[in-house]
């Protein structure tokens, strides 16, 4: 079984590694695309800098916060698409059956399809994340907490997408579900969880569950709890359960296609 | 001993229908129909291990989902599969190990990798070591003839050669059975003939079995000894091919290049299929009259050429379709 997992993990990094390797083969795109992606990232500080002209407190948290949920929720979102960005194109894959070529690997076919691919403007996304570290003030142990959370916070981010998506297995249309679900997840990610009310965070927690990808890592990140520390491992855990769960049920009505494709 | 075994194999598929218009649109919203396709129904066979057998039969057949179940894309609605006793809806990754695939559709390899990168990438997906999977690469390299492009970006291959990379990564971890689903599909006449020998050679080296689907005859008739072939979900045909030549051959075309025009008129015995510009094109029905009773209506002394020929491999499979 530990031996399967090593086998596994290393056929994904492999796979990542040639996905990265795919993205970088024009230089300047891959670099305008980064620097683009950050500086599109460090614009949104500007609404919030004017906000607080206004005001000292945002749902309770100062700039710095604000500004630190900013890079939480741009890193968790870098990790998702740097590591599994065939996570958010899933349904297309269903619906056009090119889930075929990794059922006939031995390999777990849902990792395997997932890190298929990479979208290298996440880079961008990742690399802002620590820049905001650095503006809220860099210690080694928030530097190891913050790239666990994120690290949690992305593998959430794709699985939530994954739950979505593979209702293409059962309903034709569901990437328009799957797309709407990750859109809303962003926007949420980016304001405190303090100025909703409860009827709001409930959702936040459930159907939109940015609640376990951005707003629990954001509060172990302001202050470390052993308790909040095992919450969030145990909430990857359980979505991870449930992902895998719905994913080879869904799997089992797979229905292929015969359309001409190139995995390009 | 057979090493694919199907029993009472089928797979439906539940395809909604709606009428035309928004009108239609909106009531397949609130009061869906469904309609039960039957792709495969019922069928049964077995595959001796080192065959080489075609699995033919027009578009919409049910050849495609029949080797997609038996690799284990898809799940059965009814009956039993076993590739080399393993059942693939249930032990995917076991099989995987022991089964190649190559879709002449579909791509499996990474188009800007080298061939090379995307064979230690297969190989490492097959739990092979770096030795290993070097001596393998050699050892295709040379029987595939790939030394000039290996290290060449598959995007900038000929479709060609990117097929042979394709079989190649498919054969990595020497798979007992390959599943070729179309594998000359849109390939020239001598890169196709290329590929045929390559086949046979895998076949006889390796003593691979190959499971072959194709719309291409030349596949069929230069690789296979046995054919199965499939319409509408179910099998209407599973035999030898020298027994499907010598059963279905009973019809020969004669062509006549005469001085003069002949007059002759269809009968029972021969169908004029073509008479014009001195050259008398006749088909015979040899279970009714035989070559020479009909060569003998022609004066000799007119013919110029004759030449007496099987009718197309082609056109029997078509016949055998049509029924």
């Amino acid at each position: 079984m530990l031996m399967e997992v090593k086998k596994q993990i290393k056929i994904s990094l492999l796979s990542i590694k040639y996905s990265i390797m795919m993205q970088m083969l024009n230089k300047v795109t891959f670099i305008t695309n980064v620097i683009f992606m950050i500086l599109n990232n460090a614009s949104f500080i500007i609404q919030w800098m004017v906000l607080f002209n206004i005001k000292d407190n945002v749902g309770g948290l100062s700039f710095k916060q604000v500004i630190l949920l900013w890079g939480i929720a741009s890193g968790t979102y870098g990790i998702a698409h740097l590591f599994f960005e065939e996570a958010f194109n899933l349904s297309k894959l269903i619906v056009n059956g090119k889930l075929d070529s990794f059922i006939v690997q031995p390999k777990n076919v849902l990792i395997s399809v997932v890190t298929s691919r990479s979208k290298i403007s996440a880079l961008g996304d990742l690399i802002y994340g620590y820049i905001v570290l650095l503006f809220y003030g860099i210690t080694i142990k928030r530097f190891i907490i913050f790239t666990f959370v994120n690290i949690c916070g992305g593998i959430i981010i794709a699985e939530i997408s994954i739950i979505y998506n593979s209702f293409c297995f059962w309903f034709v249309k569901a990437d328009i579900l799957g797309d709407t679900i990750n859109n809303t997840m962003l926007n949420f990610a980016t304001y405190p969880e303090t100025i909703f009310k409860k009827s709001v965070k409930l959702i936040l927690y459930t159907i939109i569950p940015v609640g376990f990808s951005t707003y629990m890592p954001f509060k172990l990140m302001l202050k470390f709890g052993i308790r909040e520390f095992f919450l969030l491992i145990i909430s990857v855990l359980i979505i991870s359960l449930l992902t895998f769960g719905i994913f080879n049920k869904g799997l089992k009505k797979y229905s292929s296609s015969n359309l001409m494709v190139s995995r390009i | 001993m057979a090493i694919i075994e199907v029993k009472s194999l089928s797979k439906e598929f539940k395809v909604k229908v709606k009428e035309k218009g928004i009108k239609g649109s909106i009531k397949s919203i609130f009061n869906p129909n469904y309609n039960i396709i039957n792709a495969v129904n019922n069928i049964s066979f077995s595959v001796q291990e080192g065959e080489i057998i075609a699995f033919i039969g027009p578009n919409g057949a049910g050849k495609s989902t029949t080797i997609k179940m038996l690799t284990g894309i898809l799940y059965p609605s009814n009956g039993t599969i076993s590739v080399m006793g393993i059942n693939p809806s249930k032990q995917r990754k076991k099989l995987a190990y022991n089964i190649g695939t190559v879709f002449g559709q579909k791509e499996q390899l990474w188009m800007h990798l080298t061939p090379y990168d995307n064979f230690k990438f297969f190989g490492a997906i097959y739990d092979l070591n770096d030795n290993q999977i070097e001596k393998k690469i050699e050892e295709y390299s040379k029987v595939f003839d790939l030394g000039k492009f290996i290290n060449t970006p598959v995007r900038n291959l000929s479709l060609g050669q990117r097929i042979r990379c394709e079989i190649v990564a498919s054969l990595i971890h020497e798979p007992k059975i390959l599943f070729l689903d179309e594998p000359t599909i849109g390939l020239d006449p001598v890169v196709k003939e290329n590929i045929r020998e390559l086949i046979k050679k895998m076949n006889k080296e390796y003593n691979t079995t190959i499971f072959l689907t194709s719309h291409d005859i030349g596949d069929i008739e230069k690789l296979c000894k046995r054919v199965i072939i499939i319409n509408n979900g179910k099998i209407i045909l599973d035999d030898t091919m020298r027994k499907l030549k010598y059963n279905y051959l009973n019809k020969k075309i004669i062509e006549v290049r005469t001085k003069r025009k002949v007059n002759l008129h269809g009968s029972e015995e021969y169908t004029i299929l073509k008479n014009v510009d001195n050259c008398l094109k006749i088909e015979i029905d040899t279970t009714k009259s035989n070559v020479m009773d009909i060569i003998k209506q022609i004066d000799e002394d007119e013919i110029i050429d004759i030449n007496i020929s099987n009718i197309p491999l082609e056109n029997i499979i078509t016949e055998i379709y049509k029924k």
